[in-house]
């Protein structure tokens, strides 16, 4: 199962090069640019994205990087070339994205003191949790805040995410979604509802009313 | 919001973080990087020229419910308060840069790498420097 889904993993799509092109490095959100102008952001020192803006900083900075490059700073221009990032393939339609092993679910406002057993009593009720990751905030030794779960089906992970969101935990109310999406949430298409990977097509489950 | 990889309205207000780590030596620029972006794409580089390795480049977009969470964690921590004007400079050891756009708020902070709390204590701004070495172990 994991050598069929290595499978998916494909180089970065030229379509989307707008998002990432050089000259760009300032455009967090080219495709939204036009529908809803705003102050541009200031100059990023991102190698990743690029970096180089002319753009006036309307914002408050503070720190080094807005001085000029140290003579022993990395080459940002090399670091990283903007393209050739490796991804998963997506469906066609925004929405949920499957992750190489499984479908990951973000959980968050979870309990400081919550263990990950009471997380696997709770959320294996969907599913057979193919991994489970509950960071703990490395100052204070207590749960971070939020969890990570993997299910092996898409079912799963949207039960889990329809019947547990908003659902109190410990004392506490849970937010419970998706971890990761297809596509840009500045683009248009993805303020629809989230639509299905074509391959696995199926009526949605009732979403759980307590 | 229950299944919505679908941003809220609000969700999508300027966000930015890239954080770096690395150093030259031996192997060539080793480092590692990511960032996030408000519309939620998550960018991440990893480089060794270490037995002839390559650049390890991937790329995925988040959910809304990731980016507000990734934003809770900065805003708890209080890093945007705090500034790297006493934290030691980069050094052949290394160097590392946190760049955050919140708000009407950009920082790029760069210090050098951190070895363990006993760097932070000797260092000038042990308070400050404390923020920045637990908050870049959860980023």
């Amino acid at each position: 199962m994991a050598t069929g889904a290595e499978v998916e993993a494909v180089d970065f799509e030229p379509e989307d090069d707008d998002l990432m092109d050089e000259d760009g490095g300032v455009d967090v959100a080219p495709v939204d640019a036009s529908a809803s102008p705003r102050a541009p952001l200031p100059k990023l020192k991102s190698a990743i994205t690029g970096g180089a803006s002319s753009s006036a900083a309307a914002r408050k900075t503070k720190g080094r990087g807005f001085r000029e490059d140290h003579p022993d700073a990395p080459d940002r221009s090399t670091r990283l070339a903007a393209s050739n990032f490796d991804s998963l393939k997506s469906p066609d339609g925004p929405g949920p994205q499957r992750s190489i092993e499984g479908w990951i679910i973000l959980v968050s406002g979870v309990h400081e003191e919550a263990q990950e057993d009471d997380l696997q009593n709770t959320f294996g009720e969907f599913g057979e949790i193919k991994n489970l990751h509950l960071n703990l905030d490395r100052r204070t030794g207590f749960v971070k805040g939020y969890a990570l779960i993997e299910y092996e089906n898409f079912e799963e992970a949207q039960n889990a995410i329809s019947s547990m969101n908003g659902a109190e935990f410990l004392t506490q109310t849970l937010t419970v979604d998706w971890a990761f999406s297809s596509g840009s949430s500045a683009n248009g298409a993805m303020k629809r509802k989230n639509t299905r990977p074509p391959r696995e097509r199926r009526s949605r489950s009732p979403r759980r009313r307590y | 919001m229950a299944g919505g990889a679908v941003g809220d309205v609000e969700d999508m207000e300027e966000f930015y973080v890239r954080y770096y780590v690395g150093h030259k030596g031996k192997f060539g620029h080793e480092f590692l990087e990511f960032e996030f972006r408000s519309n939620g794409m998550l960018r991440y580089a990893n480089n060794s020229n270490y037995k002839n390795d390559t650049m390890i480049r991937k790329q995925v977009y988040v959910t809304s419910a990731v980016l507000k969470e990734c934003r809770r964690i900065i805003l708890e921590s209080e890093i945007l308060k705090e500034d790297d004007n006493q934290w030691p400079e980069p050094d052949r050891v290394g160097r590392q840069e946190l760049e955050i756009v919140m708000g009407n708020e950009h920082i790029s902070f760069t210090t050098s790498k951190i070895g363990s709390l006993v760097d932070v204590q000797s260092s000038n701004d042990p308070e400050g420097l404390r923020i920045f070495y637990y908050l870049v172990q959860v980023c």
